[in-house]
């Protein structure tokens, strides 16, 4: 069985006098340990798609089953209690408590579990060394850097062990070098056998993940190799985004 | 990046829904009212300006209606403690009804004063009564050589006043009939004039001045009565009725205390009116132009003022809730406002709506009670100066300050419910997207 079964979802926001169409059908599946890049322009749905993945948002029509369960059946209680428990979640804007220490944000999934405070404090240190912070715990997040900030959300995503790492834009608010050690960190927790979605509009990070689904105005219209869809893209995009793209590409190659 | 071997990081599948024990749910919200707590006192610290503007609207409002009902219950008191002195069998035949409304005024002013013909109408053709005792007094300087007290209450009377009201002689004798008869130059005199004057002597003998010439020698002590309104009552000297009608003048009128025996008040009361209607030569259509007081009249009165006190109390009660209510909402309001973004991140991660309506009315309630905390010490404060600095005693009672720990604690409850309910209320992207 797959973890997440999209069966034709479709998404539409009522503005009142026009109804707009967010998602128009969306159907593919994810397996458990799948590393999967969701690419789209900024208008295309994704951020819509990220919702409903998230059990933040329900569809308007069609059928959302996480490990065979449809998400819509479930209160609002237990909709908070799924993301708590399979969802890990790392946004664009870190979204860390500002007043929290590094250590204590971790923490917080935890305490909505009901996980006492030695053994939350214990799996939050792990979560931390995971992510290479063990040394940055008592620091509040103006004290951390822009990649430590988004170390830190990844270690209070995985802190639950959830069956799902669901980032948007993880790397949108950083400097490209900070970006690629995240995207590192990714690839390396995806070597572990994490299931990751990750959401982005930019291809070339698309095309580092194992398998890319393209959306394009609430339509999946390429599912394949991360590498596929994104060269797919910069061709729609025309011969000059190829051309970046594969210098991109190289250089990248290139840097280590 | 850490290489150390970790443990693997997600589970293998298993069914979404999560059974919770009853015993993980406690274990839940405990875990979550912790951290509640300690967010919103970090809220609170991190707006100290905000929160202390709050929280002293609160206190003064608080302290407010303590004093308020302070001063009433000290009020009462005292007037119990002034009554049972008096005993509740005594009568008081007077000029004024006690305890009547301002409008009888005009009816009881031009009535005769008690004189002493009265007095000895009373004393000569009642059966009844255990113990009659005319009462008439005025505030004098007392002096005894070359040291004066003012203020002293000086009282005239006669035998009968130590059974009418419950005095006790410490030392010498009281007043006699003869003393009346004669008009003698003797006093008993309070406590307070033995300590004032007689340190080390013998006051039994000596001779005091009270007021511009009445000079009198010294036949007995009172033992120390203490004080009633926070007034001394022991700084008095008591003199024959009859001396203190030559010295003071017999204009202000006399009020006669008549001790019934106990179980006969009402028959004495109309022995006691029969004998002075019959003094004053009223024909039976003729109305009383004297009247018989029974303490409870007093009592009444009393009791109608307190309870003005008490509803102006609870107005200022109602009053003071509000205002400080509104004030922890509308900090609330500012506080969900400000976080909307942290709801919404709370509730990505798990957090349910009660989970965010608990930490808002935790706030709420934290806001409420430090202030309701803050009236209560600033109240026992001023309990503390107007008891040693005005003779009304204060003191302020437990369960004034349970009762106002308690009571902010609920306003807390009451106010931040509708904030605090707007912020579990909203719908988590939309909290998530909030700019």
């Amino acid at each position: 069985m797959a973890l997440i079964e999209l069966d034709h979802i479709v998404k539409t926001y009522d503005l009142g006098l026009s109804k707009v169409p967010a998602l128009r059908d969306i159907h593919f599946n994810i397996a458990r340990g799948e590393f999967v890049a969701i690419v789209g322009q900024s208008g295309s749905g994704k951020s819509t798609l990220m919702n409903i993945l998230g059990c933040l948002d329900t569809p308007s029509a069609g059928q959302y089953r996480l490990s065979g369960r449809d998400v819509s059946t479930l209160s609002d209680d237990e909709l908070a209690d799924v993301r708590n428990l399979e969802i890990g979640f790392v946004f664009q804007s870190f979204q860390l408590l500002p007043r929290a220490s590094a250590l204590e944000n971790v923490e917080l999934p935890l305490i909505y579990r009901g996980i006492g405070k030695k053994d939350r404090r214990e799996r939050a240190i792990d979560a931390m060394r995971l992510v290479g912070l063990e040394d940055r715990m008592k620091h509040k997040p103006a004290e951390l850097s822009g990649g430590q900030r988004q170390r830190v959300a990844i270690a209070r995503a995985l802190v639950t062990q959830p069956s799902l790492l669901l980032a948007d834009e993880p790397t949108g608010n950083l400097d490209s070098k900070t970006g690629e050690e995240i995207v590192g960190l990714f690839l390396e927790l995806h070597s572990r056998g994490n299931t990751i979605i990750l959401v982005t509009h930019e291809p070339k990070l698309a095309a580092r993940c194992p398998r890319a689904v393209r959306i394009v105005d609430g339509l999946v219209i390429a599912d394949g190799p991360g590498r596929d869809v994104a060269i797919a893209n910069a061709e729609a995009l025309g011969a000059e985004a190829l051309a970046q793209f594969l210098a991109a590409e190289k250089a990248q190659g290139a840097r280590p | 990046m850490s290489e150390a071997a970790l443990p693997a990081l997600q589970r293998p599948e298993h069914d979404l829904r999560p059974r919770i024990s009853w015993f993980g749910k406690v274990r839940r919200v405990v875990n979550e009212l912790r951290d509640a707590v300690v967010q919103a006192a970090v809220s609170l610290v991190s707006h100290k300006l905000r929160a202390a503007l709050t929280i002293m609207g609160i206190a003064i409002g608080i302290m407010a209606v303590i004093i308020i009902f302070m001063v009433e219950a000290g009020m009462s008191s005292g007037f119990a403690k002034q009554l049972s002195t008096l005993g509740p069998n005594t009568l008081f035949v007077h000029k004024w009804k006690w305890g009547a409304s301002g409008n009888d005024w005009w009816k009881y002013k031009d009535r005769p004063q008690i004189s002493t013909l009265d007095l000895h109408a009373l004393q000569q053709n009642t059966t009844l009564p255990l113990a009659i005792a005319p009462m008439i007094s005025t505030n004098a300087t007392v002096s005894y050589g070359s040291r004066d007290v003012k203020g002293v209450e000086v009282r005239g009377t006669v035998d009968g006043y130590l059974d009418a009201t419950g005095w006790v002689m410490r030392r010498g004798r009281f007043l006699t009939a003869l003393d009346e008869e004669l008009g003698a130059n003797v006093c008993i005199i309070g406590a307070d004039i033995e300590d004032a004057f007689f340190k080390g002597i013998d006051p039994l003998g000596e001779t005091i001045r009270a007021g511009p010439n009445l000079r009198c020698s010294i036949i007995g002590i009172f033992a120390r009565k203490g004080n009633s309104f926070g007034q001394s009552q022991d700084l008095r000297i008591i003199v024959p009725l009859s001396a203190f009608m030559r010295t003071f003048g017999s204009k202000r009128g006399l009020v006669v205390a008549v001790v019934a025996p106990e179980g006969k008040v009402r028959e004495t009361e109309d022995e006691v009116t029969a004998v002075m209607r019959n003094a004053r030569h009223l024909a039976p259509d003729q109305e009383e132009n004297f009247s018989v007081n029974r303490q409870d009249k007093l009592l009444e009165s009393f009791n109608g003022m307190m309870m003005a006190t008490n509803v102006t109390g609870i107005l200022v009660g109602i009053i003071t809730a509000l205002v400080a209510g509104i004030g922890i909402m509308n900090i609330l309001l500012v506080s969900v406002k400000e976080r909307t973004r942290e709801i919404g991140v709370r509730r990505a991660l798990g957090a349910r709506r009660s989970t965010i309506l608990m930490q808002f009315l935790c706030e709420a309630v934290m806001v409420a009670v430090v202030g309701g905390l803050f009236g209560i010490s600033l109240a026992s404060g001023l309990a503390w100066l107007i008891d040693t600095l005005s003779p009304m005693p204060a003191t302020i009672d437990p369960r004034v300050v349970i009762g106002g720990v308690v009571g902010s604690a609920v306003l807390g409850v009451v106010f931040g419910l509708w904030p605090a309910l707007s912020a579990a209320l909203l719908q988590p992207i939309e909290a998530l997207r909030y700019e």
